[in-house]
């Protein structure tokens, strides 16, 4: 029986192979994502272990989540650390937000650049790759991305704010990398001596003192030392323990990117065991008389269920290592293409194949094969001797069963139900979208349970016009698309996955898309907005705000302010106190209450606070002023977070000043004057906004556009993503079309025969996997937009629901451009074939 | 619409002096594979077949009587000589030019597999018709519907009629599109004798009363002797014939062949 298998499969090697591919894909992916993310793993723990057998000992302040500002270590700290005997040198760490300046003269960035202090001696930690370290107080380094995307070259003058806002001028003597620190990455980074970065942070102590000890000393015994001599508000950590603790951080961080990537690995291998599965159907089902025979010369239902098993772990041990091949691949490309976007990650890592990697690959590769083979074995058994006696192959028929049917209901009902109870769930979100994910798999089970059911109508449905569009080829191809529902749904239900996860995308973002848009339309009816680059708590001079005023170009002008203050009654509690002018430019949405009423000696309140405070539109709260003492104020509105920008406790403007006295702006939002165009007015704004270096000015488009960026990106990626489930079901339509094709080598030459020419028979081959793509790509479109409509009613407001046709309609015609796409080669071996030889053959 | 006159061949001479012929072979040779592996399936076969005769061809197995067939039908190329079918010489058409002699002017029935098992019985009919573009003639239809007596089998799906039932099935596709010839290669060969009797008996109809050229491989002397004329093969070579055979002589001639 053994030998009877190997030989079947010797003799088959090139359908094995691409039976194997689409397993091959999917432990591919799983692997390679775990070969990338345990390279980069290894990365930062090399690069951690690194910087750790530098530092002895580390001293950080202990978290103190009731202080208002991070604690740190004062200079006194440090100096009794230097005393401690056994220490060779100690080095105190700070960093903070100084904005650099462009050569515009405007701060560079969105966020502030921040400042990093370089120590000297063994201690330091920065890389430089180019000049020097920064020595006198007058020198600074810059990261290497600033400085190319800000055009600084060594020698140049750089200028930058120190938190008071005043220009300094730096010489720029060395460049360096900022490794693996993503947050240095992201906002940029100026290195200058302890000292200049103290003067120019402002910072009152260290974030980090590290130690190095006296040659032969013994880290652990130094770090009790010098615990005892700072006492107990600090944590003190030897190098390696540093080291570990750090690298487990960033684990936890690459722990969220492998499983996100594990997620469409699943989805892949999904895909896979539908193809897998359709495969060992269709092989067992053609060789019916092969197995009928068998039976027949004496073989027993075991050894025929074993003789189908053994192939399929022949199959997935080949594609597991193949996969696993692949992986490494992938896994190394990906690295490679890291390195190249200069991505935060250690690069220079060998490339690393665990054995984790290994056996998780191996046995998924054996569990999703060896499970998907395990219905088709077991239908193979089922042969009956006498089968090996009739002359022409039985077309297989199918019936709906009472079972499937009530199964399918079930299913389907279970999946609406649970729908319907995430979608009407009490406070939507996060939980809500899960209940509804967890409804959609159900449903989609059920659709896959009944879809041989539907599968003919379908064809009839979509081979409508290709019946009538390519005559007989046509109405042939439609009468095989039909011939075999069983097949033809599992098939196409594996195209169908992918097709809905990103049909559902697709509506996701563009529903987001719309209602985001529609509110900042009504929120925000503002052309540009101006913020402080240092963030909410610095503040805009008001006399930007009244050149604005002065400006030709300029329509309108709405300052915003804000304020902290405590609430009578709720203890030591702050509260962001804001206000809102009047305009009416500029009505935000009430949830309660109205803004009509909206006068001085009443306030709003966000939904949440309003709650806490058990508060409603009518009853009063107590604010304590700075200026004006406690003052009561009647609740005359409430309103959504999400939808604006206020503060939580807004107040009419003119009583601002009044409580608080003249503060700075902290957003300024300009209109330019009807009839100046968009430039023209820009242009005035930023020359008004010029002397403030640190204004940025937005326009509401670039807000937009920067948001629409962010969710074409977030497409493209999971596009990308989810195109490897795609091409797998592809592959699953090219194999059973192939499979098809090789089963009916009679009918293709009998069609030859009786006329039929090569063209037609390939068109023939075409429009049936046409046909197959546009029922996969139909059914998965319905459900994406019925589950990208069911996920997006668990936001908690009101949203505008949007399907994008112009996508939803190019994922048909590419479903059905992929299907021709798959038939291509069937169709091309099936029109060459010889009409003798496929006569002949039996 | 055969005009062509027919080299004066044995055969025909036999019969009448001046036969039109549907299918002229001159000289056909067929080789399979080259060098030491090539076989010589057919050596220079020179044979005609006479417009509206009925004729048979017999020989052992591997006598190259399939491969005579496809030669003759353009289903396979030749290595050397001429097919003429009506007055078109065939060897040198393109496989589109084939495709549409096929489909115009020859029909086929098969041993088995002839039909396709998505169609029913009647759409399996019309198929060369549809395929060609062509309208049937009703007339026609209703005739050879009749003739092959399936009319209250029409709606049914292959898998539902016997194998007799699939044949007669094929036979009428065959007839339905009024080709120059019709070639069957056993088409009896997987029938018991009754149904057998009853394809060969519609085959002889076919030939009697509708003026059909039919073109039969077979190795049962008996259904030799429906046909009008039997050719004998032996290696590649036309070795002998009979005129109005019977299922006698026919078994006499093949014994003959075989000492
Ligand atoms: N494709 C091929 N390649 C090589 N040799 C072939 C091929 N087809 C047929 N032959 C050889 O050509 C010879 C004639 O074959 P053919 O099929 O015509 O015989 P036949 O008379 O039809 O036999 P049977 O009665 O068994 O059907 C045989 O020797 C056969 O082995
Ligand atoms: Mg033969």
């Amino acid at each position: 029986m053994l030998k009877t298998t190997l030989a079947g499969l010797r003799a088959h090697k090139l359908r094995l192979l691409l039976t194997s591919l689409a397993i091959t894909l999917g432990v591919g992916f799983i692997a390679g994502t775990f070969v990338l993310t345990d390279t980069i793993e290894v990365g930062f723990r090399q690069k951690f272990t690194a910087d750790a057998a530098k530092i002895s000992v580390a001293v950080k302040p202990k978290d103190n989540p009731e202080a208002q500002e991070a604690p740190t270590i004062p200079a006194d700290a440090l100096e009794r650390i230097r005393k401690v005997p056994g220490v060779a040198d100690a080095q105190g760490l700070l960093q903070g937000p100084t904005p650099l300046l462009g050569r515009d003269g405007k701060a560079a960035g969105n966020i502030p650049t921040t400042a990093i202090s370089v120590p000297t001696g063994t201690l330091n930690r920065v890389i430089v790759t180019s000049g020097d370290f920064p020595a006198r107080p007058t020198d600074a380094i810059l990261d290497e991305n600033t400085a190319k995307t800000r055009r600084f070259a060594i020698g140049d003058t750089i200028t930058v704010l120190d938190t008071k806002g005043a220009r300094n001028d730096f010489t720029l003597v060395g460049l360096f990398d900022t490794g693996v620190n993503q947050n240095l990455a992201y906002t940029g980074a100026v290195g200058f001596t302890t000292d200049t970065a103290q003067r120019m942070t402002g910072a009152k102590g260290f974030g980090e003192v590290d130690v190095a000890g006296a040659e032969g000393s013994d880290p652990a015994r130094l770090r009790d030392a010098v615990a005892a001599a700072i006492g107990a508000d600090y944590e003190v950590k030897t190098g390696s323990q540093l080291a570990d603790e750090l690298a487990a951080q960033s684990n936890v961080e690459t722990s969220y990117l492998t499983l996100m990537l594990l997620l469409f690995g699943l989805i892949a291998m999904f895909v896979a065991a539908l193809v897998i599965y359709n495969t060992f159907n269709i092989l067992v089902a053609q060789r019916t008389r092969e197995m009928a025979l068998l039976r027949c010369i004496g073989a027993t239902r075991a050894q025929i269920f074993g003789s189908i098993l053994l192939e399929s772990v022949v199959v997935a041990i080949l594609s597991s290592g193949l996969g696993l091949l692949l992986g490494l691949g992938l896994g190394a490309g990906a690295m490679a293409g890291l390195d190249l976007l200069d991505a935060p990650v250690p690069s220079g890592a060998a490339i690393s194949l665990t054995p984790r990697t290994i056996i998780l690959a191996v046995v998924i590769g054996l569990v999703v094969t060896v499970g998907a083979a395990l219905l088709p074995a077991r239908a193979a058994t089922r042969v009956a001797p006498i089968a090996a006696l009739r002359s022409q192959v039985e077309e297989q028929t199918f019936k709906a069963g009472l079972v499937r049917t009530i199964l399918a209901t079930l299913f389907l009902l279970a999946g609406t139900g649970v729908t319907i109870a995430g979608i009407t769930m009490d406070g939507g979100g996060g939980d809500a979208l899960i209940v509804i994910m967890a409804g959609g798999a159900l449903f989609f089970l059920g659709v896959l349970i009944l879809s041989p059911v539907i599968m003919r109508p379908l064809a009839s449905f979509v081979g409508w016009l290709p019946r009538r569009l390519f005559g007989v080829p046509g109405s042939l191809a439609v009468d095989n698309a039909r011939r075999n529902p069983k097949r033809a749904a599992t098939t196409t239900l594996a195209l169908t996955i992918g097709v809905t996860l990103m049909t559902l995308i697709s509506v996701i973002t563009a529903t987001t898309r719309a209602t985001i848009n529609a509110q900042l339309d009504a929120q925000f009816p503002v052309d540009y907005m101006i913020s402080e680059q240092r963030g909410p708590d610095s503040r805009i001079p008001r006399a930007l705000a009244a050149a604005l005023r002065q400006s030709p170009e300029v329509g309108s002008v709405i300052q915003m302010q804000r304020a902290e203050a405590q609430l009578e009654g709720s203890g030591t509690e702050k509260f962001q106190v804001g206000n809102f002018p009047a305009s009416p430019d500029f009505r935000p949405q009430a949830t309660t209450g109205s803004f009509d009423g909206f006068v001085p000696g009443t306030v709003a309140l966000v939904d949440g606070t309003a709650r806490s405070l058990g508060r409603k539109v009518g009853d009063t709260i107590q604010l304590k002023t700075e200026q004006a003492g406690t003052v009561t104020l009647k609740i005359a509105a409430t309103f959504d977070r999400d939808s604006s920008d206020l503060a939580p406790i807004t107040i009419p403007q003119a009583e601002f000043d009044r409580y608080f006295g003249a503060l700075d702006d902290a957003a300024v939002y300009v209109n330019a004057k009807d009839g100046v165009a968009p430039d023209v007015a820009r242009r005035a704004v930023e020359a008004i906004a010029q002397p403030y270096p640190t204004a940025l000015v937005v326009s509401s488009t670039e807000i937009r556009s920067e948001f629409e960026d962010a969710l074409d990106m977030m497409l493209m990626i999971f596009g990308g993503l989810l195109g490897l489930a795609i091409l797998i079901s592809v592959l699953g339509i090219a194999n059973t079309l192939s499979l098809s094709v090789h089963e009916r080598t009679h009918e293709s030459a009998l069609l030859r025969a009786l006329g039929l020419t090569r063209p037609q028979l390939r068109r023939m081959l075409s429009v049936e996997a046409l046909l197959l793509g546009l029922i996969g790509a139909l059914i998965g479109i319905t459900l994406g937009v019925v589950f990208g409509w069911s996920a997006m009613q668990t936001l908690p407001f009101d949203i505008l629901f949007r399907a994008p046709a112009d996508l939803i309609l190019l994922f048909l015609v590419l479903s059905g451009l992929a299907g021709v796409l798959a038939a291509l080669l069937p169709a091309r071996r099936a029109s060459r074939a010889s009409i003798v030889d496929a006569l002949a053959s039996t | 619409m055969i005009r062509r006159a027919a080299r004066p061949s044995v055969a025909a001479m036999t019969i009448t002096t001046d036969v039109r012929h549907a299918v002229v072979a001159k000289g056909l040779t067929k080789i399979y594979g080259q060098g030491d592996a090539a076989v010589h399936a057919l050596r220079g076969v020179d044979v005609s077949f006479a417009t509206g005769a009925f004729t048979a061809i017999m020989g052992p197995s591997g006598s190259g009587k399939s491969t005579l067939m496809h030669c003759l039908a353009g289903l396979d190329t030749v290595t050397e000589g001429s097919v003429t079918v009506g007055d078109t010489e065939i060897t040198r058409l393109s496989d589109k030019q084939l495709t549409l002699l096929r489909r115009e002017r020859v029909g086929f029935v098969f041993q088995a597999f002839n039909l396709l098992p998505t169609l029913t019985a009647e759409q399996n009919i019309r198929l060369p018709l549809e395929i060609a573009g062509r309208q049937a003639d009703q007339v026609l239809f209703d005739r050879v519907i009749d003739t092959v007596g399936l009319r209250d089998r029409l709606s049914h799906k292959p898998s539902e009629l016997s194998g007799g039932q699939q044949q007669r099935v094929a036979v009428a596709r065959a007839l339905i599109s009024k080709p120059q010839v019709i070639f069957a290669d056993e088409p009896t060969g997987n029938l018991d004798s009754r149904s057998g009797t009853e394809v060969l008996a519609f085959l002889r109809h076919s030939v009697r009363e509708l003026g059909q050229t039919i073109v039969m491989v077979t190795h049962d002397p008996g259904a030799a002797s429906y046909a009008d004329r039997v050719i004998f093969l032996r290696d590649g070579l036309m070795v002998s014939e009979l005129i109005e055979p019977t299922p006698q002589t026919v078994l006499d001639t093949l014994l003959k062949l075989e000492a």
